[in-house]
């Protein structure tokens, strides 16, 4: 980023070394900053082939290949809310809840309506499903507030927008199931497109809002440099109000959209689905190389960690072992990474501190 | 420095609030109990304190865990699945009721393996210094996932001898005139474990290494703690309690279930917070959190009393941790802003 404030003046040899050094100074970031993507495509293909290779007629099944492609979407489009809450160092537990709040509006509005005229309920349903999305992003902003302007720490925060929500679902569904969600949402879920469902991309759409949101609008600039550095993000001035309340928002308004997911491919909906989704999208957004304590993410990297989960669940399914059996792996790569993540962390700053400080900075050469 | 200022302004004010504002925590349970007898009459009576008495045993017990982790600047939420972990196995080694080796044994049996779980959670965290949350939200999936896939999945209904012994016996047993009135035994231990903690986090080295350290972990190092060592003793002693509480659960619900638990995490949490803790460590005090755990079960009792569903508490719960800590976090601002407008004077 600094690089391309301070163009040298190309013509003098100085100037060309330098060009050089930026060049390579970049592309190294960009393989550092690439890393967590790599690392996560290899996991991906080294758990595609080991399941493949133990169980090759179920797991290739083009069936359960799809399987992984329609269970995909819900988690990775709560993972990566959840990414954007951990990009500012926050935490959203209340995404999995908003969801769920979510799909349950939107289900009730629609039986409502759909048991006195179904045509009526059917035409309405563009506007049903803005204000399931409306709840959420007023759940989200909820967050936002508590978090920026109330000054409570995120994982309370989100904890408390939970229980009420979670609370007012089991009261208002009287901790039941809800049927008669929208069967036109059911219906386009299970179209494909060139043999890819719907549901897959319509996440992999979401991805690519969120990755632009993040790398290129001057929000998500403010958004990285709020986890990485709040003090110095206030000193810029940033208004970490404003930023932290349009993160939550919009963790809250992609809840929202997993909602919706939620309903489409499973047309009930219920307080406490998905009560194992937090930790497991922790996890997604964890292996796919966000800091947990803020100032890094990439949404190519969560993606990728959500198929690799997904594979992985699958291919503990084509194996028959238990959702039990799944806890314990998902809770064994959380830390296994986290670990792995420090180490590294720790051996490169114990070479940097072994090593005389030679590197002279690209911005002195240029200058002379 | 400014509690010194605020002592000397209104001394007897200041003491009555109390470091982690314990007194206003009691005000509200007063205040909370008057309200609820002008509403329900029938509310004010030795059996409903006895009740809330005997609903928050397990709770406080898991609570003092929490404390001890909050306050070294951490977080828990694996403690319910090393109580049900603990608890289960120490019964289902018992032969599922056949085979009794006594509750002390049991008891003992289900501490070593709270102590185990709890030494995972502080070895991952002390060596390699991760965020605490997420390494324990990675042992909660381990640890249940361990008990329900390999050691049991099924229910036991029938408790070994000893335990179920202690299942019926009661400290005070008021009887007559309509209303029934016991106090369960195990409030004794659970007593006993608070003074205990309370003692240890006072007077204890280890225990104001606790506060040390969630006050300031690299102040904590520089001053000649050991900061990996207290950090991994105080995750074996949440281990412990949380084992501790699990077996109180057993006892209380006369049965073992692998399912129990798991999922009352966040309340706990919450009620440790109403209770004045810090979360971001280095404050919090026994009174406070046994406050905070009674305020929240007085809350679900008198929700029931008055008429209003059940499945509300939840959502109770949650707008009372965001008034709770709501106030807590304004009050801070106000006292940083205070802080800072004093340096400027002073230079």
């Amino acid at each position: 980023m600094a690089q391309t404030k301070n163009q040298p003046d190309l013509h003098t040899p100085g100037g060309f070394n330098a060009r050089i050094d930026n060049g390579m100074g970049a592309m190294l970031g960009r393989l550092t900053r690439d890393r967590s993507v790599v690392r996560m495509l290899v996991l991906l293909v080294a758990a595609f082939a080991f399941f493949t290779l133990l169980r090759p007629s179920i797991f290739l099944n083009p069936l359960n290949l799809e399987n992984i492609a329609v269970s995909a979407p819900e988690i990775g489009i709560l993972a990566i809310a959840m990414m954007l809450a951990m990009l500012t160092g926050g935490i959203d537990l209340s995404v999995v809840a908003i969801a769920n709040f979510t799909a349950i509006t939107i289900t009730t509005l629609y039986a409502g309506l759909a048991a006195g005229n179904p045509g009526q309920a059917n035409s309405l349903l563009p506007l049903i499903l803005l204000l399931g999305l409306a709840l959420a992003a007023v759940a989200g902003w909820f967050n936002g507030f508590l978090i920026g302007v109330v000054g409570i720490t995120p994982i309370l925060a989100t904890l408390a927008t939970m229980q009420i929500l979670n609370g007012i679902a089991v009261v208002w569904t009287g901790g039941q199931t809800l049927y008669g969600a929208p069967e036109a949402l059911s219906v386009i879920a299970k179209t494909t497109i060139v043999g890819v469902p719907v549901l897959f991309l319509f996440f992999l759409l979401i991805a690519v809002v969120v990755a632009v949101l993040v790398n290129v609008t001057p929000l998500g600039l403010k958004l990285q440099l709020q986890g990485a550095n709040p003090v110095a993000a206030r000193y810029s001035g940033i208004g970490s109000r404003r930023v932290l309340t349009s993160t939550y928002v919009t963790s809250g308004l992609l809840g929202g959209l997993a909602g919706i997911v939620f309903i489409a491919r499973n047309p009930t909906a219920s307080a406490d689905y998905g009560s194992s989704y937090v930790l497991l999208v922790i996890v997604i957004a964890v292996l796919g190389g966000t800091n947990p304590a803020g100032g890094f993410a990439t949404v190519a990297g969560v993606v990728l960690a959500t198929l690799t989960l997904q594979v992985v669940s699958s291919g503990f399914n084509a194996l028959r072992l238990s959702a039990y059996e799944y806890s314990i792996a998902q809770g064994v790569i959380l830390i296994a990474v986290m670990i792995a993540d420090q180490m590294r962390f720790r051996s490169r700053r114990r070479k940097r501190d072994l090593q005389p400080p030679v590197p002279a900075a690209p911005e002195t050469q240029g200058k002379s | 420095m400014s509690d010194t200022r605020t002592l000397s302004r209104a001394g007897g004010l200041a003491r009555f609030k109390g470091a982690n504002n314990e007194g206003v925590l009691a005000l509200v349970l007063v205040v909370l109990i008057i309200g609820m007898t002008i509403i329900s009459p029938s509310f004010f009576s030795v059996g409903t304190f006895f009740a809330i008495l005997r609903s928050s045993i397990v709770p406080l017990v898991f609570a003092l865990a929490v404390l001890i982790v909050i306050i070294s600047g951490g977080i828990d939420v694996s403690f319910a699945a090393i109580a049900i972990f603990a608890a289960y196995t120490a019964v289902k080694l018992t032969g599922s009721g056949n085979f009794d080796p006594g509750l002390i044994a049991i008891v003992l049996f289900a501490c070593l393996i709270g102590a185990l779980l709890g030494l995972v959670n502080g070895a991952v965290i002390a060596r390699f210094r991760l965020s605490t949350l997420i390494v324990t939200l990675g042992t909660q999936g381990i640890f249940r996932g361990l008990l329900v896939a390999y050691i049991g999945s099924r229910y036991i209904a029938d408790l070994p001898g000893s335990m179920s012994a202690v299942s019926t016996s009661n400290l005070i047993s008021l009887e007559g005139g309509g209303a029934n009135a016991y106090l369960h035994v195990l409030v004794v231990p659970v007593v006993l474990l608070c003074v205990l903690v309370a003692l240890m986090l006072r007077k204890t080295m280890f225990g104001r290494g606790i506060y040390a350290l969630g006050g300031d972990m690299e102040a904590a190092r520089r001053a000649g703690f050991s900061v990996v060592r207290i950090q991994i003793a105080l995750y074996v002693l949440a281990g412990v309690l949380a084992a501790l509480a699990g077996v109180f659960h057993v006892i209380l619900g006369r049965n073992a279930n692998p399912q129990d638990l798991v999922g009352t995490e966040l309340d706990i949490i919450a009620a440790v917070v109403l209770g004045g803790a810090s979360i971001f460590g280095g404050r919090g005090s026994v009174l406070g959190t046994v406050l905070g755990v009674l305020l929240v079960q007085l809350i679900n009792n008198s929700l029931i009393l008055v008429g209003v569903p059940t499945a509300w508490q939840r959502t109770a719960v949650g707008v009372l941790l965001v008034i709770g800590v709501g106030i807590q976090a304004i009050s801070a601002k106000r006292e940083s802003k205070r802080v800072l407008v004093n340096d400027e004077v002073k230079e």
